[in-house]
Order: structure tokens, then C-alpha cells, then sequence
């Protein structure tokens, strides 16, 4: 009689810890494109540094990049103050913000606490429909449609409105990231519990004063991180205003009037003939930093605070 | 106590009414939204559905000289067919009725029918951008002449044609079957199209396996710690960084450092792949979550590796809910037009690329090349384009729900 | 003399969807007294319990049938608002649940939404009052603007009971007011709810017999939706009249 032999030594298994490597390298792909991202614009930036200074990119007021106005200055092609693109995009992504966030939001309370479930089934995908059009079909319908509204109206009112107007890039904008607003704060709304609707009710205050007085200051922290996403969305909106808001550098607050951005100005400086070393090209990945930094500010800030409201309830 | 829980109480109808104007409030901001929607739609859809059809005029040629060249053929017909004319100017003005390719369409029903060499025959040809217009109504012939792009002469022949029958409209399949053209009426989708086609194969055989493996990494291997963690963030601020951004790095990486063919379909896809990368990894993770613990824990109990156990059991399981993520994933890619225009996609293409290296543009970016020439006849190119675009991105999405349907959880 | 029952329910019946939870249910509930609800998990107290502020409307599949009357009133009548309804009949729940706001917004939210308040100083009066007879002012008045989700579980408690007497109702539900509490915690609201009887009509649901034994002068004893006896909690008690009352108060069910 054999005696059957037990081992609890473990075979070797290379392909196993083939896989596993590989598992772990693809997880590192989201990083290493992040690195990149930033190293990419980091270094066109330094180089764009060389020729303009720092305090006159982020201070200056006067950004045209074309031609040399100012040929005493060593290197320059153009000026490159950033303040009227920024100026600019605050404006439109305002006008968005200014749209998107009542009706977003106010959509979002109906179909949470209003709306049947056979609605919500209906409206919810409704909206999202918004959310999947693509931004060249909204900057198309802007700059066809919107435009041309806004300066007819606008004249019949006796109003000189910009065929390129801030106005018309900003409410199309607004419509684009009204599902964004939308659903977060419906997960926002819906994250606080029946106990609070209840507790509320129960000692008879409508519905409304429900949620005016209970639900919604409860639900803030995650509402307010979604208007946070939502503005991120809108200043890194590119097509949009590419195609309705134009490419005219004016440091206005007149959302009548015509103004640029900087992804409409990244854009404009490197479709077509590009030079690598000139400042001017240089200067769309200093834009294009910029924008990064302030939307991974945004972005960060938000999630943080989501993340912090959704525990509170958990 | 008589009155006694009665809503008779001028404070409680004042908190009811407004009860009913926010409940009111509500479904204006919906409506507003949705109307806004419907508005955006059936405008697109009035402007474009006329770009499916295309005008064609009948001409009289005269094939009996085999030395002419198809350009003077078709001249000759012409002229014939308005004996009228002589001066030059409005001679000049005579050739215009048909498109510039008309000569090549003679010599392609040629081809295609031999037997009419040595014939009269009557052929069709497609007509220019503006009598194409003029047919489809798009033009106001109330207006003065010097303010549209008709002149009364080219409006006298057309009614003249109309009235012999040598005018038709027939579905414009050369809209879906050639490339981009200078001529509106010549233009087509299948340049951009296939660009699209071929930037998402790349974006997909790149960002599918790659999320995948990422997910599963994530869910199944990952200690839950600071790295884990860390990754996290980066993927959900990936997912919300501009794309033009990621335009940006392809133009400044794929293109400046390691040298990649500009314009071409394999830079636009490496750059969608990384777009499409963290949504991918996201559906994954939360596919991998929606498969029960006993499932592993069985697999595990009976001797099973991590890795085996992961492959044959919890994969397969979370594999429709991973597709349905890619699928909606390649959706929004398809819709991308910002970093495709940093990285050169955004030229002229006539030429249907085949390979991945070939420059192309891809259909949003045809959009948004057409939205900007100032022919009427490309609005309507444009919003026919449009209408593909969306049509093909309800598909997707459909595919996507259906998927999802059809494979939901039954554990 | 006795006086006439603050509340009458003839016959209720409660369906949710075709499933009926409550069988003609026949109860007077007396003024000024604390009637306790037993009976087995989902018997349907809390139901009955619910249907008495009409809380059940907010259950879409929820239909109720018969009468329940408060002072004389038929509460599901066509012409009762629900919001008048429930400021005269509170409510305190099984897990605290106050608001995430300031102690005193908690205590005066009722009042402000139904109008109740003229002054400053009245609002103040309305806040301490509350408070004190909740028992809760001492502990909290240095405190008032604080949040009420950070004091203590039994505390969080005696603030909703606060909150719900802030809009002087005629009757308090309680759906297993202390389940979530530790003894001694209980033993403080068991006294409140003791005291608070000089002044409301109180109803409360509990799972513990001993409870219903010491606070209530009533209990009406459930079973799967029937209700199998009510009367005088003491006799209950001692002389149960139902085999079923007589098992569930010895340990035999439930
Ligand atoms: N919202 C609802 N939808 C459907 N059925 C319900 C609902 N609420 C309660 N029920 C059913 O009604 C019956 C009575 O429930 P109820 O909550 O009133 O019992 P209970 O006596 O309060 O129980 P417990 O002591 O466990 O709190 C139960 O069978 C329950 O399943
Ligand atoms: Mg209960």
C-alpha cells in the first residue's frame, strides 16, 4: 500500500504572474497618462516662458498673437496677455452656469420628489439625450440658429448684440451641461434619507417646504460639488465656442458682445500652419496648462466634496 | 372646534399655492430643457433631409463622335438643348446648370453601358449646388436678382427643363459613397466616415483590453490603500479633464516626440483610447462589483488561483456590463471633435482612407469643416451630416440598452 | 365622568396593493392618556400607527377604508388637509432623526412653516418651552446653535419629541420611540412621555411589554393585521380575555 503524499507547496504558475503584471501596468496607464499630460504642456510652456514673461501672460490685457505690434520687446511676435481669454471664458462659462444651474437643478428636485417613476423612466434618459449630443452639433446649432436669434431680437429691442455675442455661446453652453447639474443633484437628493422627508412631513409642512427648508440644505454639499463639475465642463468646453463665440480678444463683461476663450484661442493658434518655436504656437500649451490646472482644481475640489457628503449619509 | 382640520385658512391656501407654483417651476425647467432639444433636433433634421436627394438634369448627348472629349459632349448638349443662347456670357452661365464632374459622370454611364457609343442618348446628370437649391426650395426667387445666387436666366432654364420633364430628384447616394468635394452637390460623408471608423478601431482594441485589465486589477488584485487610491483620483480626474487637453498631449507626444504620421486615424484613436480610458475602467470596476462574492469565494474554496478564478468565473460574468460601458464609451468618442483638431484630422480629404495611416478627418470634424463654408448647400451637408452622426449614435446606445437588458443580473 | 375619546377608528381597513395589512380595525383612543400598540412584528401597528396622520399617503400603493375620526372629525374626508392634519397630530419616529441644522432651528422649523410665530421673543418662548418639557433644555440651552445631529442618540430623541410638541399638537404617535436607545436613555423619555400625557394624547408603538406596562394606562393588543383586544393596560396584563393576547404577553409568540 502507497501512502498518497500531500504537499501544500504551491506550484509555480509564470503565466499567472505574467497576468497579474499586466493587471497591474494597465491600472498604470491612468497615471502615466496623467504624467503625461502634464510633462507634454510643461515643457512647451517653459519654452513659451522664454519668450514672454510670466507676469505678462497671466497679467497682461492685450492678447493678440498674430501680429508684431510690439517689436521692441526680444522674441515677440504679438501680445500675449491671457487676461481677456480668461475674462472671456469666466463670462461664457457664467452665462452657462447662470442657465444651467436653476433649471438643472429645479429639474433635478421635480423628477426626484415630484415625478412618478413611470415620468422619472420617461424624462431621466430624456435629458440624457442632451448630455450625448455631440458639442459640434450644439456649436453648429449656436452659431446657425442662436446667433442670429439673439441679434434679431436683440435689435428689435433696440440692443446691439454681437453676431458672435458671449450670450449666444454661453446660454447654448448652459443647455449642454444642464444634465450634468441635473443628475448629480438628483444623486445628491436622493442620497438623503426618508427619515429627514418624513421627520418633516410628519410635522406637516408640505412637500415644498420639504424640500426648500429641509431636503435641499441637506443635500448642498453634493449639489454644490455638481455645479463645481459643471462649471470645470463648461470653461474646458471647446467646440461650442470655437463655432459661435469667435476669436475677437475683448476684455468686456458685456455678455452681448463678442468675446474669445482659451480653448477657442488654443484652437485658432495650432489648426493650420504651425511653426514649432514660435511663441505663438508655444503659447496654446501655455493656455492649454492653464486650463488644465484650473479644471483639475475644480475637479478635485468637487470630488472631495462629494465624496465626503456621500459618506455622511452612508 | 368646528373648523377643525379644514383647509379653509387663508395661510394654508397661501402654502398650497405655492406648493403648486414650485411643483410648476419644475416642469418648466424640464420642458425648457426638452423643447430646447426638440428645437435643436428638428431644425437640424428640416435643414438636412433635403442633402438624402440630389437634382439631376436630363441632357440630349450626341455620342456619335468618338474623338470628342466627355467635356465637350456634354457642352454640345447643352448648347443644343438652348439654341437660344450665343453670347458668351450667358454660354458661360449655360454650363453651370449641371455640376463641374459632369464629364466624368458621362464617362462613367459610358462605362457602364458600352452600347451607347455611337447613340443619341438621353442621360442624367447631377445638377450644380444652386439649381440644386433652387429645386429643393431653399431659394427665394421673390427677391431681387442681384440678391440671390440665381440669375432670372438660370431660372428661365430651369423652368424650361422642368416644363420638358428633364429635371428629377432621385436619393443622393453619392453622399454616402464619396468624399469630401470643393462642389456641395459632389460632397460626401464616406472620407469622414471612414476616418471615424478607423480612429475608433484603434481607440477600441487599445482602451477596451487595457480598461479591462485596469478594472480587474482595481477590484480583484489591488490592496485597498494609499496606491489603490491614488489611482482612483487619477482615473476619476482623467475623466473629467478637457479634451482638448488630451489633444494637446497627442499633438505634443505622438506627433512632436515619437514622430506618428499627422492627421492620421492611429494618433486620433491613441488619443480617443485615452479619453475612453477611464470611462471604460469605471463601468468595468462597477461591472466587477455587481458579481456576488459567493461566485469567488466558490471558485476560491475549491482550490481555484486568484487569477483562475478571475479569468473563468467573475470575467465572464461581468463581461456584458464591461461591453456595455465600452460601447457607450466609443459613443462619446465618436462624438469627440476638439483633439482630433489638434492633432491635424481636420484637412481636406477627398481620398477614402484604408489604413490607419492615412490622413482623414472623421465625421464630427467634417461637421464642423462644412458648418464653416459659406454655400447654402453645405448647411444643408452639414445638417445631413449631423443627422448620421446621431443617427449612428443612437444606434450605439441602443445596442448598449439592449446588451444591458438582455444580461441583467439574474444572480 | 369620563370624557369623550379624542379619536375613534370604525372598521379601518389598510391594503397595500391587494396585500391588506389592517382587518376592520374598531378602536377609541382615549384624551389625556398613553394607548400602547403590541403586538408581533408586522402585525400592523405601525401601519395603524401611520394611518392616524395619514403618513401612509406617501405610500403610493397605500388605500385605506373606514373611519377614523379625531374629535368628531372624519380625517380622510375630502375636505382635511394633510398638512393641518399632521400639525395636530405629531409624530416621532423609531431612529432619531433630527435635522442637520442648529438645535434651535430644529425645534422651531414646525411653528415657522405653519405660520406660528409673530416675534423673536416668541420664537424663543416657543424654543425653551419645548425644550423643558422635553426635558432637554438644561442639557442643550448653552448649546442651542449647535448642530442636533451631534448630541447623543437618546438626546437626538428627546429633541424630535421637542420638535413635535413645538406645534402644540393635540396627539403624539410614536413608532417604537426608544428601540433605538440604550437603557437609560429610555428610562428618561419613558418618564417624558409620562408627563407629556397632562398635556397630549399619546399613542406609541413598542415591542417591549414591560414598557407598555409602565407608560401606558391603554394598550390595544395586534395580531396579523387583527386587533385581538384592547382595554386598560393593567387587565390586559393580568386577565388577558384572548388565547393569543394570553401567548404573545407570556413569551409563547412573537
Ligand atoms: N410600504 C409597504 N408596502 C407593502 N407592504 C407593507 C408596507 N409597509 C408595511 N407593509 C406590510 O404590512 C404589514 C404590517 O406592517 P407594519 O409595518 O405595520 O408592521 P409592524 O406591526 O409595525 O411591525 P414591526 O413591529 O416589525 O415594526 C406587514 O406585513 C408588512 O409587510
Ligand atoms: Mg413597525
Amino acid at each position: 500500500m502507497t501512502q498518497t503524499e500531500i504537499s501544500f507547496k504551491g506550484r509555480k504558475r509564470p503565466l499567472e504572474t505574467a497576468l497579474k503584471a499586466a493587471f497591474f501596468l494597465s491600472s498604470v496607464i491612468a497615471i502615466a497618462a496623467t504624467v503625461g499630460i502634464v510633462l507634454s504642456m510643461l515643457f512647451e510652456t517653459i519654452r513659451f516662458f522664454e519668450h514672454v514673461s510670466l507676469s505678462e501672460f497671466l497679467f497682461g490685457l492685450k492678447w493678440s498673437p498674430q501680429t508684431a505690434i510690439r517689436a521692441d520687446q526680444v522674441g515677440s511676435s504679438g501680445a500675449f496677455g491671457a487676461v481677456p481669454l480668461i475674462t472671456g471664458t469666466l463670462l461664457i462659462s457664467a452665462i452657462a452656469m447662470v442657465v444651467a444651474a436653476p433649471i438643472g437643478l429645479i429639474s433635478a428636485i421635480y423628477l426626484a420628489e415630484y415625478a412618478s417613476n413611470r415620468v422619472r423612466g420617461i424624462i431621466k434618459p430624456m435629458l440624457e439625450i442632451l448630455a450625448g449630443i455631440p458639442t459640434v452639433v450644439y456649436g453648429f446649432f449656436a452659431a446657425l440658429v442662436v446667433a442670429p436669434f439673439l441679434r434679431m431680437t436683440g435689435g428689435q429691442l433696440g440692443l446691439e448684440v454681437a453676431s458672435e455675442s458671449a450670450l449666444a455661446a454661453g446660454l447654448v453652453m448652459g443647455v449642454m451641461i444642464i444634465p450634468l447639474i441635473s443628475s448629480l443633484s438628483d444623486d445628491a437628493l436622493n442620497a438623503v434619507p426618508n427619515a429627514l422627508r418624513e421627520a418633516s412631513l410628519g410635522l406637516g409642512a408640505t412637500k415644498a417646504e420639504t424640500i426648500k427648508k429641509v431636503i435641499v440644505p441637506a443635500a448642498i454639499p453634493g449639489i454644490s460639488g455638481g455645479f463645481l463639475l459643471a462649471a470645470s465642463a463648461a470653461i474646458g468646453e471647446t467646440m461650442i465656442v470655437v463655432m459661435a463665440a469667435g476669436l475677437a480678444a475683448n476684455l468686456t463683461a458685456n455678455p452681448l458682445e463678442a468675446v474669445t476663450t482659451i480653448t477657442a484661442q488654443i484652437v485658432a493658434l495650432l489648426t493650420g500652419d504651425q511653426e514649432f518655436d514660435s511663441a505663438k504656437t508655444l503659447s496654446a500649451f501655455a493656455l492649454g496648462l492653464l486650463l488644465f490646472i484650473t479644471t483639475l482644481f475644480l475637479n478635485v475640489i468637487a470630488m472631495r466634496i462629494v465624496n465626503k457628503y456621500r459618506e455622511q449619509y452612508d | 372646534m368646528t373648523e377643525f382640520l379644514i383647509s379653509a385658512n387663508k395661510p394654508l391656501r397661501r402654502r398650497h399655492a405655492s406648493e403648486t407654483r414650485f411643483k410648476w417651476m419644475g416642469r418648466i425647467a424640464i420642458a425648457a430643457s426638452l423643447g430646447f432639444l426638440v428645437v435643436m433636433l428638428v431644425s437640424i433634421l428640416t435643414l438636412g433631409i433635403g442633402a438624402f436627394s440630389r437634382t439631376e438634369i436630363a441632357l440630349a448627348v450626341d455620342l456619335g463622335d468618338g474623338d470628342a472629349s466627355s467635356k465637350k459632349i456634354v457642352r454640345n448638349a447643352l448648347f443644343t438643348s438652348f439654341p437660344e443662347v450665343t453670347s458668351r456670357a450667358e454660354r458661360r452661365q449655360l454650363l453651370r446648370l449641371p455640376s463641374a464632374d459632369a464629364s466624368r459622370e458621362l464617362d462613367r454611364q459610358l462605362a457602364e453601358n458600352p452600347d451607347l457609343a455611337g447613340q443619341v442618348a438621353t442621360l442624367w446628370f447631377t445638377a450644380s449646388d444652386d439649381i440644386d437649391q433652387l429645386i429643393k426650395g431653399a431659394i427665394d426667387t421673390d427677391k431681387p436678382q442681384d440678391q440671390r445666387r440665381i440669375s432670372d436666366q438660370e431660372l428661365a432654364w430651369v423652368t424650361q427643363l422642368q416644363d420638358l420633364g428633364q429635371i428629377r430628384k432621385v436619393f443622393n447616394t453619392g453622399f454616402f459613397t464619396s468624399g469630401d468635394s470643393r462642389e456641395p452637390e459632389l460632397a460626401g460623408i464616406l472620407s469622414a466616415l471612414m476616418g471615424s471608423i478607423l480612429s475608433l478601431t484603434v481607440c477600441f482594441v487599445l482602451s477596451f483590453p487595457l480598461g479591462i485589465m485596469a478594472a480587474i486589477y482595481l477590484e480583484e488584485f489591488a490592496k485597498k490603500g494609499r496606491w489603490s487610491d491614488f489611482i482612483e483620483v487619477n482615473i476619476n480626474n482623467l475623466a473629467a479633464v478637457p479634451s482638448i487637453v488630451f489633444g494637446l498631449l497627442g499633438l505634443s507626444i505622438f506627433l512632436g516626440y515619437f514622430g506618428m504620421p499627422r492627421s492620421s486615424p492611429l494618433v486620433g484613436g491613441l488619443v480617443l483610447a485615452l479619453m475612453t480610458l477611464p470611462t471604460i475602467i469605471i463601468a468595468g470596476r462597477s461591472a466587477l462589483r455587481g458579481v456576488p462574492p459567493s461566485i469567488r469565494e466558490a471558485a476560491l474554496g475549491m482550490g481555484a488561483t486568484q487569477v483562475q478564478t478571475t479569468l473563468h468565473h467573475v470575467l465572464p460574468l461581468a463581461l456584458p456590463g464591461m461591453l456595455t460601458g465600452a460601447i457607450v464609451g466609443m459613443a462619446r468618442a465618436l462624438g469627440e471633435t476638439a483633439p482630433l483638431l489638434m492633432i491635424g484630422m481636420v484637412a481636406f480629404i477627398v481620398d477614402i482612407p484604408t489604413k490607419i495611416t492615412d490622413a482623414a478627418t472623421s465625421l464630427p470634424v467634417q461637421i464642423f469643416l462644412w458648418a464653416d463654408s459659406p454655400e447654402r448647400a453645405f448647411l444643408e451637408k452639414t445638417s445631413a451630416a449631423i443627422i448620421v452622426l446621431i443617427t449612428l449614435l443612437v444606434a450605439m446606445n441602443l445596442v448598449a440598452i439592449i446588451l444591458r437588458k438582455k444580461f441583467e443580473r439574474r444572480f | 365622568m369620563s370624557k369623550p375619546p379624542i379619536i375613534t377608528a370604525r372598521d379601518v381597513n389598510v391594503f397595500y396593493g391587494q396585500k391588506q395589512a389592517l382587518n376592520g380595525i374598531t378602536l377609541d383612543i382615549p384624551r389625556n392618556k398613553v394607548t400602547s400598540l403590541i403586538g408581533p412584528s408586522g402585525c400592523g401597528k405601525t401601519t395603524f400607527l401611520r394611518s392616524i396622520n395619514r403618513m401612509n399617503d406617501l405610500v403610493d400603493i397605500c388605500r385605506v377604508t373606514g373611519e377614523i375620526k379625531i374629535e368628531g372629525k372624519d380625517i380622510y374626508d375630502k375636505d382635511v388637509d394633510v398638512v393641518e392634519l399632521r400639525a395636530h397630530v405629531g409624530m416621532v419616529f423609531q431612529k432619531p432623526n433630527p435635522f442637520p441644522k442648529s438645535i434651535y432651528d430644529n425645534v422651531i422649523y414646525g411653528p415657522k412653516i405653519h405660520g406660528q410665530i409673530k416675534s423673536k421673543a416668541d420664537a424663543q418662548e416657543i424654543v425653551e418651552q419645548s425644550l423643558r418639557r422635553a426635558g432637554l433644555w438644561d442639557e442643550v440651552k448653552d448649546r442651542l446653535h449647535e448642530s442636533g445631529t451631534g448630541l447623543s442618540g437618546g438626546q437626538q430623541q428627546r429633541l424630535c419629541i421637542a420638535r413635535a410638541i413645538a406645534v402644540s399638537p393635540a396627539v403624539i404617535l410614536m413608532d417604537e420611540p426608544a428601540s433605538a436607545l440604550d437603557p437609560i436613555a429610555t428610562a428618561v423619555i419613558e418618564e417624558l412621555i409620562d408627563e407629556l400625557r397632562k398635556k397630549y394624547t399619546i399613542i406609541i408603538v413598542t415591542h417591549s411589554m414591560q414598557q407598555a406596562a409602565r407608560v401606558s394606562q391603554r394598550t390595544a393588543f395586534f395580531h396579523m393585521g387583527d386587533l385581538v383586544e384592547s382595554g386598560a393596560t393593567k387587565e390586559l396584563f393580568t386577565s388577558p380575555q384572548d388565547e393569543r393576547t394570553q401567548n404573545y404577553i407570556s413569551g409563547r409568540i412573537g
